[in-house]
């Protein structure tokens, strides 16, 4: 809080470290394999030394002198006693001896060559080609050289040189047999000293940061305590960290390799001990290096080095990196509330009170908060509500101070301008909200705070779509947002109601679902009448103040149509006309009309609605569900986002209202057909099963001819399937011929509130042909789907043709086979979520960084324009009307009914 | 068409091209007549020039005083250029002499039925040209006031479009001026407010607008599309191998359409059908292995043969592809089979060897094209013949008379960047994204889709979404560290010295700046009170 003046990271070097510079960076040199001495103090130039930073509070780091959070850490270091390969360059070493002489240490390429190759590599060059690129223009320049033996400058005849995964090199002719020599790392860093910068272009080296040797370890630098911190376990003992194992390992190595060394051992021991003091620097690296045993604690658990710790998913990068865990944020079970607005959320006091919110004290709000911090943390009002108080206070010094209910009055006046408090959750706070996965922009969306009693995070059902949320146990997370400009962004682009457009597919994606649906349609369907009693009482959840004309008055008692109490809710000036989703699957009849599949009055077919007055039509899925919502697309288009917000809450209320006025159940006995229906049904089973075992005498005694294309078998498959079928669809519509729109489930499934009719037949006529993979049950016993069988069975029974209904309840086998087919769903739902989920974060990765700049093209990073105008016409798909620029019909019906205002 | 092609020299070119007008050339090679138009090649390769012959005519005085017989022509010295000094036969006017750009390959023309490799002499070849019938210009097809209203609001920067255009037509004719006007201004207002907006991250917005319905989709490979005799991936893992460009897709798929004189010709569909359907021994044949004699027998059955239009002799010259075997062919002996036994005998004898032919033998190819196992006739509404196809071979199928090329499509992207180039395989890329998700009924803007196509062909050839494509191949290490295989792409930015500039998402994120999209890609500079200049 000390600048205004905010710095931004320009760019990032890239380079190898050389040893100078990490023994320059060290602040110290280690060389104790120990850590902490008897008294749990650090050992000096041991592995925990004081000057690589501090993990104990009470310490202060010997280099910083900071304390334990104020330390950044430090780096020391090792001098390793031999030179050892640093294993992730073992490649570049190789390429750098096969492509140098060993005599003169220069590239085997001739003058020409150089020249020729110089022209495509140049410092400049190296970071502009992409790295795929790079590696095979390196790789065919130095084809040649490494091809060459005998040196192009000197005419030294070199000799082949071989790796020995992962880190071990070795020398000889090239027609092998001849006496093979290891070349030690020693050596081998020699000779790459000797490589001249000026050559080491024709490697893909950058000469102005890189040296061939570096990549042969002298000194490694020991990372800061914080990064491999130790921790004290309950018993008192000492843990450590992976890392700092490692470092244990390499010392003691390092330090016997050197006693060796001096005291003059034998070769063998010192080369044995340089091979250990290269594993474990290899494995200190990478302890998943190909062909080496990987370094295992003393539990056996395999060490997490440092590649370790930066890969994959749970690694450095993706985990901490790209993702950071937060404070100011809550996470709890949520719950419906229809009585609040689609732009609030319920917050429960507890987590309101935890959730604060920093205020800088200014000249103009000291003594509210003054006030606030007087509170203390739990303040309530006069009649016990919530009130917000004030957690901490932060002085200018960058103390934190928590408050109390003792030194609330105290603090309350001691702060000043410049201090920050942080005060609870108030009401109107703005927070995010987000429910995971968060697949899409909308699955974190701004919402106003609203404190509620309970314990569970609470919204409007409207809601639930974007969130893709139900309430069976569904948890949520919160977050506070602690700047302006981020409360700022919040409000205008973040906010519920900014975010009722799709950009998915042009139209909202925000609405009425299942009661909602149910309520409204029931409202409207038929335009049904109620007395002023009752239309009082609905109307009385409604923030609506409007003059209501009654239908018609009947012995004194005034009466008013569905229609018109929907049109309470409606903007004035609003004009639409659509069908309804009753006239679902309309065929155009011969005289050129359309005829719906169930005949309907045409009253409730087409919703007109001309200057905020329904005049008729039945509101359903296509007037306000998401997905369909016309009418919560044109008012959003017509009148913005806060109207179209109005209108959802008060569409919401409205449907609540109704259906718990009216009353809305469904039970088995809704599922009830008379006598003659169930004895058709079961006629049309036995038919089929007659067919199919018709097919299957025919296939039997080979007189199915196959169809073009396809097998005998799966011509008979193919047959029995239709039939089967068939069958199912005959006893649907033979069930729903007595199932009309007096029955709840048939007005939920043909409102689009929940369901299809396919459902209701399934429970009171058939459930049908089971399937697995779109074929009949054909898996799990010798050649029969049950031992109930005989082999070879091809019947409908045996294959999973489920003649009962829901209602009347499935036999045992038939429950068996249903649930074969059952389960496949419940595996395609496994394996899809997470394949498409691997499958959306490639499409982010590689779409991230595209923008639509000035001029609305469409360019990367690196400014390429990937399209000359967006979507060929420049049009926000959020925006489009599904997909569409314009919808002309609906500007032309405004427009010739009053239009725009 | 007929045209007459030669192979000459450089300079006589030259020298050809200096005259350009009113060109008299002779040449060494009769020419027939009714030729119109004349190439020729300097570097047998590749086909350079072009002319128009008007008038052919026979050489046959030394100094070429050809009378002037024809007459009506004033001059009737007409000046010869010769292209050699003896031997000449032919006169030819030319005229138009021109460079081509580009140049035709000289294989484009060909000999009968074979094509000319290298243009050594002269040929009266024929040129096989894909007539490209030039779209009639946007703007001329569209009726005169529809058109003035779109050139009118292209002037005041409103790009109408023509469907829109047409209808606003419409209603100043029916509704009048004043009804017109004002819907005019409310089309201009409302494209102008729907433009998208500088700085939003389309990238993001369609990657998620394909991600998310991932979820809803079903994961059943197959399913019949059109018919049920061709088996199609459809769903998640149809959408997850067009991103994944893979080189051939688990069940490529053609669309073949017909020219219009054949697609209602039953005669014409089977015989395409025949004609692109892949044969092998195996289909028409019984191959039976003899361990005693060492050989293989083919046994050809006559009712399969028929039935695909097979004759004995095609399974002979098919056996050619298979080398170091002796054929033999059975006197047709025995009246009981429908044709004679091939015997098939290998040089090398060696049950191995034996075993090995049987296979070959077996897997040989008649007829048909490679890689299309079936072909099938689906009837469309307007009565005419669509062929649907699993595998897929564009090149060859293109070439067949009857097929309409224009229509004729396929599902194998790469395929289609190869044969027809990346701008069809960014719309090949887009017609199966969309016709993917619309198969289950999920509703994607085609301008996300269209991101996803345009960003996969952007570097001229189709690329992968994924570490093997574009995330790959991003220019910062901290992103593609971020991706996958995170080491890999450290170690190697530090050898190259790479600078990461922070220009993307991803890497601002890491180092915990604010990202350059959206509200992060404007700066706001606060000026202070900037005082009154008092006047």
């Amino acid at each position: 809080m000390n600048s205004f003046i905010s710095k931004r990271i320009n760019n990032i070097q890239f380079a190898i470290l050389s040893p100078d510079e990490v023994r320059k960076m060290s602040q110290v040199r280690v060389i104790t394999a120990d850590t902490y001495d008897d008294d749990g103090y650090p050992i000096e130039r041991g592995l925990m030394d004081l000057h690589m930073g501090v993990i104990e509070p009470g310490l202060k780091c010997a280099t910083c002198s900071g304390k334990v959070d104020e330390c950044p850490g430090h780096f020391g270091h090792i001098d390793l006693a031999m030179p050892v390969i640093q294993v992730g360059f073992v490649k570049e070493v190789k390429m750098f001896l096969d492509g140098t002489c060993k005599n003169c240490n220069r590239v085997k390429l001739t003058e020409d060559e150089m020249q020729a190759y110089g022209r495509r590599l140049s410092e400049k060059k190296l970071e502009d080609y992409d790295p795929e690129l790079l590696t095979l223009i390196i790789k065919k320049n130095l084809e040649q050289a490494i091809k060459r033996e005998v040196c192009p400058h000197c005419g030294f005849k070199n000799l082949t040189v071989i790796l020995d995964k992962p880190t071990t090199f070795r020398e000889g002719a090239k027609s092998g047999g001849a006496a093979e020599k290891k070349i030690t790392p020693k050596e081998i860093r020699e000779r790459l000293e000797k490589i001249p910068d000026d050559d080491l272009i024709y490697f893909g080296l950058n000469k102005s940061f890189v040296r061939p040797e570096w990549m042969i370890l002298t000194a490694l630098p020991v990372p800061p305590i914080n990064v491999r911190p130790s921790i004290t376990l309950e018993t008192g003992e000492r843990s450590e960290d992976d890392l700092t194992h490692k470092l244990v390992d390499i010392i003691r190595i390092s330090q016997r390799l050197r006693e060796s060394r001096d005291n003059g051992s034998p070769q063998l021991i010192i080369e044995d001990l340089w091979d250990l003091l290269q594993f474990h620097v290899t494995t200190y690296f990478d302890n998943q290096t190909a062909g080496i045993p990987p370094a295992r604690h003393r539990s056996g658990r395999p060490l997490k080095t440092l590649v370790q710790r930066m890969k994959g998913k749970e690694g450095r990068f993706r985990s901490n990196l790209s993702g950071k865990r937060v404070n100011f944020s809550a996470r709890t079970v949520i719950s419906p509330e229809p009585f609040l607005s689609i732009n609030e959320v319920g917050v429960p006091e507890k987590a309101a009170r935890e959730l604060t919110v920093p205020v800088t004290i200014n000249q103009f709000n000291i003594d509210v908060m003054r006030e606030w911090v007087k509170r203390g943390t739990t303040p309530t009002k006069e009649n016990g509500n919530y009130e917000s108080g004030v957690n901490y206070i932060l002085r200018p010094d960058g103390r934190r101070v928590k408050i109390t209910a003792a030194n609330a009055e105290d603090n309350s006046q001691k702060i000043d301008i410049g201090w920050v408090v942080e005060r609870q959750l108030s009401e109107g706070d703005i927070v995010l909200f987000n429910r995971q996965p968060s697949l899409h922009r909308m699955s974190m969306m701004a919402h106003t705070v609203r404190i509620l009693k309970g314990q569970t995070f609470r919204f409007n059902l409207a809601v639930c779509t974007p969130y893709n949320a139900d309430f069976d146990g569904d948890e949520m997370n919160l977050h506070v947002l602690q700047k302006e400009e981020g409360r700022a962004e919040a409000r205008i682009i973040m906010k519920v109601q900014e975010q009722i457009m799709s950009p998915r597919f042009g139209g909202p994606i925000i609405g009425g679902i299942h009661d909602h649906v149910t309520a409204l349609f029931l409202l409207t369907h038929g335009n049904p009448l109620f007395s002023e009693k009752e239309a009082t009482h609905i109307m009385s959840y409604l923030p609506v103040d409007k003059d209501m004309k009654p239908v018609s008055v009947e012995n004194g008692v005034k009466y008013f149509s569905g229609r018109d109490i929907f049109s309470a809710i409606l903007p004035e000036d609003f004009n639409i006309k659509f069908r309804s989703k009753l006239c679902s699957g309309a065929k155009r009849s011969e005289d050129g009309t359309f005829v719906c599949e169930y005949e309907e009055n045409q009253e409730d077919i087409d919703v007109v609605i001309i200057n905020g007055r329904m005049i008729h039509g039945t509101i359903d899925e296509t007037a306000i569900s998401p997905f369909a919502g016309k009418i919560i697309d044109k008012i959003y288009r017509k009148f913005g986002a806060a109207a179209a917000a109005e209108f959802i809450d008060k569409m919401t209320r409205l449907a609540v209202a109704f259906i718990s006025f009216r009353g809305f159940s469904t039970g088995i006995a809704d599922y009830d057909i008379p006598e003659n229906a169930i004895s058709e049904i079961k006629e049309i089973s036995i038919e089929a099963e007659k067919d199919v075992d018709g097919f299957v005498i025919d296939f039997k005694e080979e007189r199915m001819n196959p169809r073009e294309g396809k097998s005998v078998e799966e011509t008979l498959e193919e047959e029995i399937m239709k039939v089967t079928g068939e069958a199912r669809d005959q006893s649907g519509k033979i069930a729903s011929q007595y199932l009309g729109l007096t029955n709840p489930s048939v007005i939920m499934a043909r409102s689009g509130a929940r369901a299809k009719m396919l459902n209701i037949s399934e429970v009171a006529g058939m459930v049908g042909q089971q399937s697995v993979r779109g074929q009949r049950l054909n898996r799990g016993y010798d050649k029969r789907t049950l031992p109930h069988f005989k082999k070879g069975d091809l019947g409908a029974d045996s294959r999973g043709f489920v003649k009962s209904s829901y209602k009347v309840g499935l036999n045992p086998l038939e429950y068996f086979l249903h649930s074969i087919g059952g389960r496949e769903g419940l595996v395609d739902i496994a394996v899809r979520t997470s394949r498409s989920g691997y499958m959306q974060r490639r499409l982010i990765n590689a779409f991230e960084d595209l923008k639509v700049n000035e001029r609305r093209q469409v360019t990367d990073t690196v400014g390429e324009i990937i399209q000359f105008k967006y979507g060929d016409d420049g049009i926000d798909p959020t925006k489009s009307e599904n997909g569409e620029a314009l919808d002309m019909n609906y500007i032309l019906f405004d427009e010739e009914n009053g239009g725009e205002q | 068409m007929k045209v007459i092609l030669w192979k000459d020299t450089k300079k006589n070119i030259e020298n050809l091209m200096e005259k350009a007008e009113n060109l008299f050339y002779a040449v060494d090679f009769p020419v027939s007549e009714g030729i119109e138009e004349a190439y020729i090649s300097v570097d047998k390769k590749k086909v350079l020039y072009r002319a128009k012959v008007t008038e052919i005519s026979e050489y046959n005085l030394p100094n070429a005083k050809k009378p002037a017989e024809k007459g009506k022509k004033k001059k009737d010295t007409r000046e010869l250029m010769l292209k050699k000094k003896t031997g000449l036969k032919t006169v030819l006017h030319l005229e138009s002499l021109e460079v081509l750009a580009p140049s035709i390959p000289s294989s484009d023309f060909s000999l009968g039925r074979n094509k000319i490799n290298a243009v050594d002499s002269y040929y009266e070849a024929t040129l096989e040209r894909i007539v490209i019938t030039q779209k009639e210009k946007y703007s001329s097809v569209i009726e005169g006031p529809v058109r003035q209203l779109i050139e009118k609001e292209l002037d005041k920067g409103v790009v109408l479009p023509l469907h829109i255009a047409e209808m606003l037509t419409k209603i100043k004719k029916e509704k009048g001026q004043d009804f017109f006007n004002k819907i005019l201004k409310r089309v201009e207002e409302d494209l102008e407010e729907r433009q998208i907006d500088p700085f939003e991250a389309v990238g993001i917005i369609a990657a998620q607008s394909i991600g998310e319905p991932g979820t809803q989709m079903t994961m059943r490979t197959f399913h019949y599309a059109g018919v049920k005799e061709v088996d199609v991936t459809l769903g998640l893992p149809r959408l997850i191998e067009i991103v994944d460009a893979r080189r051939t897709p688990s069940t490529p798929s053609m669309d073949i359409f017909l020219k219009d004189e054949y697609a209602r010709d039953d005669d014409a569909v089977s015989r395409v059908i025949k004609d692109i359907e892949n044969t092998s021994v195996i289909d028409v044949a019984d191959v039976i292995t003899d361990t005693d004699e060492m050989m293989v027998i083919i046994r050809p059955k006559r009712k399969l043969m028929d039935r695909r239009r097979i004759k004995e002799q095609d399974i002979l010259d098919a056996m050619g592809s298979i080398k170091q075997i002796t054929i033999i062919q059975k006197e047709k002996g025995d009246t009981s089979v429908d044709y004679a036994d091939i015997e098939i005998k290998a040089q090398q004898e060696s049950y191995k060897r034996l075993y090995q032919l049987q296979e070959q033998v077996k897997a040989v190819n008649i007829k048909g094209l490679q890689g299309i196992k079936r072909a099938v006739a689906v009837k469309e509404r307007d009565g005419t013949y669509k062929l649907q196809t699993q595998g897929s071979n564009l090149k060859q199928v293109l070439e067949i008379e009857e097929v309409d090329a224009v229509r004729t499509t396929t599902n194998d992207i790469v395929e289609i960047a190869n044969v027809l180039g990346i701008e069809a395989a960014r719309n090949a890329i887009l017609k199966e994204s969309r016709d993917t998700l619309k198969e289950q009924s999920l509703d994607v803007d085609e301008r996300h889709l269209m991101v996803v196509a345009d960003m996969m062909t952007i570097e001229g050839q189709v690329r992968a979404v994924g570490r093997q494509g574009i995330s790959g191949k991003k220019s910062s290490v901290l992103a593609r560290a971020a991706f996958e295989i995170t080491v890999k792409h450290l170690m190697r930015a530090g050898i190259v010295g790479e600078t990461d500039t922070l220009t993307g998402v991803a890497e601002n994120i890491i180092v915990g700046q604010p990202i350059t999209l959206g509200t992060g890609a404007v700066d706001l500079v606060y000026r202070g009170n900037v005082p009154d200049k008092g006047e």
